[in-house]
């Protein structure tokens, strides 16, 4: 038995998956948009308990597209304004220092909140917008400790450096301007890039009674979403378009938060509510609540969110990342079939009446194997977070191989 | 409807075959029953699954996992932790008991890194894609059911005792009208279960317990196989590593555990 718990601790487990995907757009915005896009994606982890109290995780990620816009080279701290052909997505060891405390260190991902769709505690982690419809995080450097006394649990992080939110906005496809200058298209281009040189610390405490499960949560320091200033005075004709460049700032912010859900017969009710306050003038603060709800229908599950921001923005949400769908009303029908798998997606905007509707089925030609179609199609005003978007309409294919 | 997820229909075979033996139709059924439950009582339970689905056109679907139980019963909790395929790597669930109430239920998933807490599952729904329903998957407490014995059968060359059971009106509404139990005489062991949708006359789902073997003092089936007769396709779960009455270390069936990955 000794032997068998000392083989168990050192276990050692690889797992990863081969994914090529292609994307066919049904508009473009200039004619060096292709409407054709490959992406393959290769990604590796591997995971050790080297003993009871010990364990430790990495993954690799490495990636090419058709368009050829990867740099060769590995950003560890994903602070490149391009995603990189190779990236760390994980690299943290975690140690057991009581049987319910753990601290964990290295580079990691975070997932908060409660709600489906959006939450007030995860939406200002950063985000990868290089595939603006697939909510991609990035992952973390930093310090943290997650513990759980009774009914009570704690989770605390400390980020000494923090990541920005990768935010292309060279592609008229991603960041569309809706001008033209001299009957020529307005394009946006990256600027100056002022990056973090400090980062940020949260706290969030969670509690378990009977049916109900409550949480707040503070946070302080830099937000990882970037605070943009176009500068016209600085723009050029780049060959069919006029380019203009926008240079990107970091703001502090302070948030403090609250969370519910209760179980209610076949429904989860989920609610979440957030202030935060800036004083920076380009950001402002937000008071920000969601209410969701989940139920099971047979092999299916059915996700409702409302979310909003009860106070104004000094800027269009837009171009606050963060809070650029608020108000919105989100609905996914996710089903599993025998076969593999089905959901659809609605997000629909409440201020400028735009939204996109999601599809996707993947069907599993094995267990490792796995084929997938879908098409995201943003409509909807210009104004508005999804309908300013009407060239990323688009089908997609894609095929998986895991192991 | 049933709250036990995914570890529980395990459980629900290993105590199962606990739950029968003795002569003389209704009481003498439920006295058979209460006898195996006891007999097959532990304290915990460990053991490594996998799971085949085979379909009717002969494709083949697999999933494994690790399951840990602390408790018996409706007082037990129970960790869950997916290992294969991929896809579903690391999916961790975890079932704690309240007193009188449904257990409470949380999923990790580590594509959202993040803990969920989840309602009732829906009974009719196929579990993890295969041929056992939620219900399937729930201990048989026959307190739920009207039971009576039929005339003795044999079953993989065993002497059984035969007990049909009928769900009771106020015990909640079953995917079945009926279920037939094959209890083994010698040791009161549960080896087959045919289970009739409303209206069928022959079974329209049949459970195996197969392979019983003798683990740490209790006997346990490590074979399972669920036959939708209908549909034509069959679900094999294999139970290695079987343990039973062992300590399990202190925060093993937290929350806290249930977000580790690469642990338990």
């Amino acid at each position: 038995m000794a032997i068998a718990s000392a083989a168990s601790a050192r276990a050692q487990t690889w797992s990863g998956f081969v994914e090529a995907r292609g994307f066919g757009y049904a508009e473009r915005a200039l004619p060096r948009e292709p409407w054709v896009v490959g992406w393959a994606t290769a990604q590796g982890t591997v995971e050790q308990k080297v003993s009871p109290a010990l364990r430790l995780s990495a993954t690799l990620r490495a990636e090419v597209t058709s368009t050829g816009d990867r740099d060769l080279f590995l950003d560890f701290a994903d602070r490149d304004l391009r995603r990189t052909a190779v990236s760390l997505r994980e690299a943290w060891l975690s140690w057991s220092v009581a049987p319910t405390v753990d601290v964990e260190a290295g580079r990691f991902l975070l997932g908060w909140g409660k709600t489906d769709g959006y939450s007030p505690a995860d939406a200002f982690l950063p985000r990868d917008l290089t595939d603006p419809f697939a909510d991609e995080k990035l992952p973390l450097w930093g310090i943290r400790t997650r513990g759980q006394a009774g009914a009570f649990r704690f989770d605390g992080v400390f980020v000494p450096v923090g990541t920005p939110w990768r935010v292309p906005v060279s592609s008229p496809r991603f960041a569309p301007v809706d001008e033209t200058v001299l009957g020529l298209p307005v394009v946006l281009e990256d600027g100056e890039n002022d990056l973090p040189r400090t980062g940020w610390g949260a706290l969030r405490l969670l509690a378990t009674a009977g049916d109900w499960d409550v949480g707040a949560w503070g946070r302080t320091g830099i937000r990882p979403a970037p605070l943009l200033t176009p500068r016209p005075d600085l723009a050029f004709l780049d060959g069919d378009a006029v380019a203009v460049p926008a240079d990107r700032r970091y703001a502090r912010e302070e948030a403090f938060g609250l969370e519910l859900s209760r179980v209610a017969g076949a429904w989860v009710l989920r609610a979440e509510g957030a202030a935060l306050f800036s004083s920076d003038e380009g950001l402002g603060d937000a008071l920000i609540w969601t209410l969701g709800a989940e139920r099971a229908f047979g092999d299916g599950t059915l996700l409702l969110t409302l979310a909003a921001n009860a106070r104004g923005t000094p800027v269009d949400p837009l171009l606050l990342f963060d809070r650029a769908i608020l108000p919105a009303f989100l609905a996914v029908w996710q089903r599993t079939e025998r076969w593999g798998s089905w959901r659809a997606v609605w997000t629909q905007g409440l201020r400028h009446g735009d939204g996109l509707v999601k599809g996707e089925a993947s069907w599993n030609a094995t267990d490792a194997l796995a084929l997938t179609l879908g098409a995201d199609v943003p409509y909807g005003s210009r104004f508005g977070p999804f309908g300013a978007r009407p060239d990323l309409r688009r089908a997609r294919a894609g095929a998986r191989w895991s192991f | 409807m049933s709250r036990r997820p995914v570890a529980t229909p395990i459980l629900l075979v290993l105590l199962l075959p606990a739950a029968l033996s003795l002569p003389a139709r209704a009481d003498e059924a439920r006295s058979l029953l209460v006898q195996s439950e006891e007999r097959h009582r532990t304290k915990s339970q460990e053991y490594e699954g996998d799971l085949a689905v085979t379909s009717k056109d002969g494709k083949e679907r697999r999933k494994s996992w690790r399951s840990y139980r602390l408790g018996y019963a409706g007082d037990s909790k129970l960790l869950i932790r997916f290992t294969a395929p991929p896809e579903v790597k690391g999916v961790g669930f975890l079932s704690l008991p309240r007193p009188g109430k449904n257990p409470d239920q949380w999923l990790y998933l580590p594509s959202m890194k993040r803990e969920r807490r989840i309602a009732a599952q829906d009974r009719s729904a196929s579990f993890v894609g295969t041929d056992f329903n939620y219900e399937d998957m729930e201990e048989l407490d026959h307190e739920k059911y009207d039971v009576k014995l039929l005339a003795d059968a044999t079953e993989a060359g065993q002497p059984c005792w035969v007990i049909e059971a009928r769900p009771r009106s106020d015990a909640g509404k079953s995917l079945y009208e009926r279920k037939i139990l094959f209890l083994r005489k010698d040791i009161l062991y549960l080896v087959r279960m045919d289970l009739f949708r409303p209206g069928e006359k022959q079974p329209g789902k049949r459970l195996l317990l197969e392979d019983v073997v003798l683990v740490d003092a209790h006997h346990v089936a490590r074979r399972m196989t669920m036959q939708d007769l209908d549909r034509g396709s069959t679900t094999v779960i294999r139970l290695e590593k079987l343990a039973f009455d062992r300590p399990q270390p202190e925060g093993r069936h937290t929350l806290q555990n249930l977000v580790r990955e690469a642990g338990d």
